[in-house]
């Protein structure tokens, strides 16, 4: 049997303790950075205790460190590769428009989702999040931001400006509609904009890269996106 | 006592069962690595999935944390009564850490009911998706290794194969690992 080290295991099981007490009591200070630290820096902290002293790994031979060592450096590499593609809901010639709606729809409707009001936990939402603490039903268009709907959502295709110039427009036949034109304008009624967003493309004998939209925006939501493109023309 | 080649024979200096044990953990390590790090990409991709996350009962994973730590405490004690030969008390150690893998599981089936009863489940959404699959696997191997344990527990007390009480501590610290790191990134990140 290997050459016996044993160090005193009461006292690193009480720092466990002590340190699982503070990763728990971090969120309650409310400071974001000092959350991540005490949640995951002191995770680290504890695996690290763990690991070398109930597991022995610092007793072990140096082979079987590095062996685990290449492991994590696996999952690091996975990690890495994957990122650009999953972080990221749009590329130079791709849109994931599902992970941009579920986003979309997860910020303009924190109770959608099932959670408690998550307020203090969006810090990246957008001015449409903000404003709910009512019945979240009731107000459908109230707290609805056309623009930084817009932002999320339909940039990728129809480009910062409206010009149908995003980053999606790339892959695509026929391209998106270019809102800062003045002849896309000529004679378009809301009630068919309204349409092309709800029921997309199709609906209105256009392109069927247009998806809709209607289990994203409601009637006035969407009306209050028309009023928002028609700002948008030059 | 005779034993067979391969468990006295040792090219690394490492005795040759430890070395698998370790070769097990370094898969597992990719194995969770790789669902924990789908998962990271995701949460940091998908910022209303903080919503979700605000309903995981941050006490309960806590508690449950206790308990892994504490039994990993009695898991290492057990393997310092075993090299010092006392084969009954190593015994005692593991039983006590099988309890606590029983009181984890228990707890996980109370906090899992009572998500599923509001509604929660693992097509919610993408948290849902992954916190059920992410706890589900760690959780598989909480039951097999109490299972694991209960056999080289039954040895020890005779006194028999006293270097596995080691073995199966090794693995069940790793597990515990695991869930260091499951609970921040499932329950105190809202």
């Amino acid at each position: 049997m290997s050459q016996s080290h044993h160090p005193n295991y009461k006292k690193i099981y009480l720092t466990l303790l002590a340190l699982l007490v503070i990763s728990v009591a971090g969120p309650f200070i409310g400071i974001k950075w000092v959350t991540l630290i005490t949640a995951f820096g002191i995770a680290v902290v504890k695996a690290d205790l763990v690991i070398q002293n109930f597991m022995h790994l610092k007793w072990e031979r140096r082979i079987m460190k590095l062996a685990l060592a290449s492991s994590l450096l696996l999952v690091f590499l996975f990690y890495f590769g994957v990122a650009p593609d999953v972080m990221k809901h749009t590329g130079h010639n791709w849109v994931n428009d599902a992970a941009l709606a579920a986003t979309a729809r997860g910020i303009a409707a924190p109770h959608a989702d099932g959670g408690e009001a998550g307020g203090h936990a969006a810090g990246t939402s957008e001015p449409a999040a903000t404003g709910t603490d009512g019945d979240p039903a009731a107000a459908p268009a109230a707290g609805f931001d056309a623009r930084a709907a817009y932002g999320t959502v339909c940039v990728s295709c129809h480009g910062p400006d409206g010009a149908g110039d995003g980053p999606g427009a790339v892959a695509l036949t026929p391209k998106p509609a270019n809102f800062t034109d003045p002849a896309f304008w000529n004679g378009k009624t809301d009630a068919e904009l309204l349409r092309a967003i709800r029921e997309g493309g199709v609906a209105v004998g256009k392109s069927a890269s247009m998806p809709p939209w209607g289990s994203l925006y409601t009637e006035a939501q969407a009306q209050a996106l028309v009023n928002y493109l028609r700002t948008l023309r030059h | 006592m005779p034993r067979p080649i391969a468990t006295t024979r040792s090219a690394t200096g490492i005795p040759t069962v430890r070395l698998a044990i370790w070769w097990v953990l370094a898969s597992e390590v990719v194995i969770f690595g790789g669902l924990l790090a789908s998962y990271l990409l995701n949460r940091l991709g998908h910022p209303e999935w903080a919503n979700a996350a605000a309903v995981t009962n941050v006490w309960i994973g806590a508690f449950n944390t206790f308990v892994l730590l504490s039994s990993s405490f009695t898991a290492v004690l057990a393997h310092q009564a075993a090299e010092h030969g006392d084969g009954k008390q190593a015994a005692r150690y593991l039983m006590m850490t099988i309890a606590g893998a029983a009181t984890f599981i228990g707890v996980k089936s109370f906090e899992w009911y009572h998500e599923i009863a509001e509604g929660y489940t693992i097509t919610s959404n993408g948290f849902w998706s992954f916190y059920y699959t992410a706890a589900g696997l760690h959780a598989l191997h909480v039951i097999a290794g109490a299972v694991i344990m209960g056999f080289v527990a039954r040895d020890a007390a005779r006194g028999r194969e006293l270097q596995r009480v080691e073995l199966i501590g090794i693995y069940w610290h790793f597990v515990d690992v695991v869930w260091i790191f499951l609970f921040p990134l499932l329950y105190i990140a809202k």
